[in-house]
């Protein structure tokens, strides 16, 4: 091997230094600087200098400071230009479009749930998706007519998420609207007028709701 | 458990943002939004260039996940993606304002030469500064090779470059970085 070969490999193995640091080199070229290393005296001062250079280009990249509110600002962008929302694979996709609504002021995200619920309805109807009563849809209540309910008016900005988990710890749920002056219908699952009353009453005190009217009280009223 | 199991492992997460998790999305930013700044940043040379252009990284994280095949890491994906932003930005800037690289040229001739500001300086600091003048081409490679600690495969796929110029590339890179050194009295004995 003469100068000029025996510089040229060394050339080669100094190329290979870096990934030999990094811990990505294999097979031949990882043999050969390993040999290297043990053969050569000046091998480990070569791989001192490299290690050196690793440090220092670490240091220069960790002195460029990304900014402090990078997140907010993607999470802004996100939702302005990620387009739309993809359905889950994890979670039946109304489930996902439940969780989607949930965050939505409620003037918006009760029309699209009201339009959600209805096109489950109709995938019911036309593609037999609820058989033999072995399936259901929270919220949709099988005799829907008799079910006693109050029509309800909520702030344009009260959220969803909020007012779902309200009407659901007091047994009551959506079952319509909204209507063009933004009137939903409650169903309220109070077997009493008394109990009936209490809801409503509650529902009107909270502050996402901006008007209450009572609608059909339970049987006993009659 | 195995890193496709780990359902925190950031390929897992790439199928949670395919299949419409924005949470998983934003841990994925997390994870590697700083590295993905710094790799931006250090072909820009523009910290408000690179912040946009990392945000639209992520973004294309968002629409391309179904897409995601799972033949590299996901580091390099976003590395790639990165690097094909920032050469379509630089290609803009240069159409916009193609006076700007004469300006830049003046003003480094005024200034020191990486060589003799290496020697105001100890060999660690010499040799930072010696990095950063590099060309862009090479600083690629070597702030790839170093500091996000890829592959030489993993590198030509960032690059677009086959194997055989990333090898090409660190070695003229490193023996810039030798001469350098040497120009500023820190003789290391190679090149």
């Amino acid at each position: 091997m003469n100068a000029e070969e025996k510089m040229s490999r060394r050339d080669e193995l100094e190329a290979l230094l870096p990934f030999y640091l990094n811990g990505t080199l294999t097979g031949a070229d990882l043999e050969a600087v390993e040999a290297w290393l043990e053969s050569d005296p000046d091998a480990m001062a070569a791989l001192a200098e490299a290690e050196m250079e690793l440090a220092e280009t670490g240091a220069a990249n960790e002195a460029i400071r990304p900014p402090a509110d990078a997140l907010s600002r993607f999470s802004n962008a996100l939702e302005q230009k990620g387009g739309p929302e993809r359905a889950g694979a994890s979670e039946p996709w109304f489930t996902n479009a439940w969780h989607r609504i949930a965050g939505l002021p409620a003037g918006v995200g009760w029309a699209v749930a009201a339009a959600a619920i209805a096109i489950v309805l109709l995938q019911a109807v036309s593609g037999g998706v609820f058989q033999k009563n072995n399936y259901r849809v929270a919220g949709v209540h099988q005799d829907m007519s008799k079910e006693p309910f109050a029509l309800v008016v909520f702030k344009p900005d009260a959220k969803m998420a909020g007012i779902a988990a309200f009407l659901s710890a007091n047994g009551a749920s959506i079952i319509g609207g909204p209507t063009a002056g933004g009137v939903f219908r409650i169903a309220i699952a109070a077997k009493t007028v008394e109990e009936y009353d209490r809801i409503v009453t509650l529902i009107a005190n909270q502050p996402f709701a901006d008007k209450v009217s009572p609608g059909r009280r339970p049987a006993n009223d009659s | 458990m195995t890193a496709a199991a780990d359902p925190r492992s950031d390929r897992a997460l790439v199928g949670k943002v395919a299949a419409g998790d924005r949470a998983a999305v934003r841990l994925l930013f997390m994870r590697h939004h700083a590295r993905v700044y710094r790799f931006v940043a250090r072909q820009m040379g523009s910290d408000a260039m690179a912040d946009d252009i990392a945000n639209e990284v992520f973004l294309e994280l968002w629409r391309q996940a179904p897409k995601f095949e799972g033949r590299s890491e996901v580091s390099t994906w976003l590395l790639g993606i990165a690097r094909f932003k920032t050469l379509s930005a630089l290609r803009k800037k240069r159409r916009e304002s193609p006076l700007d690289e004469d300006g830049a040229a003046s003003v480094a001739d005024d200034a020191d030469t990486p060589e003799v500001t290496a020697m105001k300086d100890d060999k660690a600091a010499a040799l930072r500064r010696c990095v950063d003048a590099l060309s862009e081409e090479h600083r690629s490679v070597v702030d790839l090779a170093y500091y996000h600690g890829k592959a030489i495969s993993e590198i030509a796929a960032i690059l677009s470059i086959p194997e055989a110029t990333v090898k090409t590339r660190m070695f003229y890179a490193r023996k810039k970085l030798g001469e350098a050194l040497k120009a500023a009295g820190h003789d290391r004995g190679w090149p």
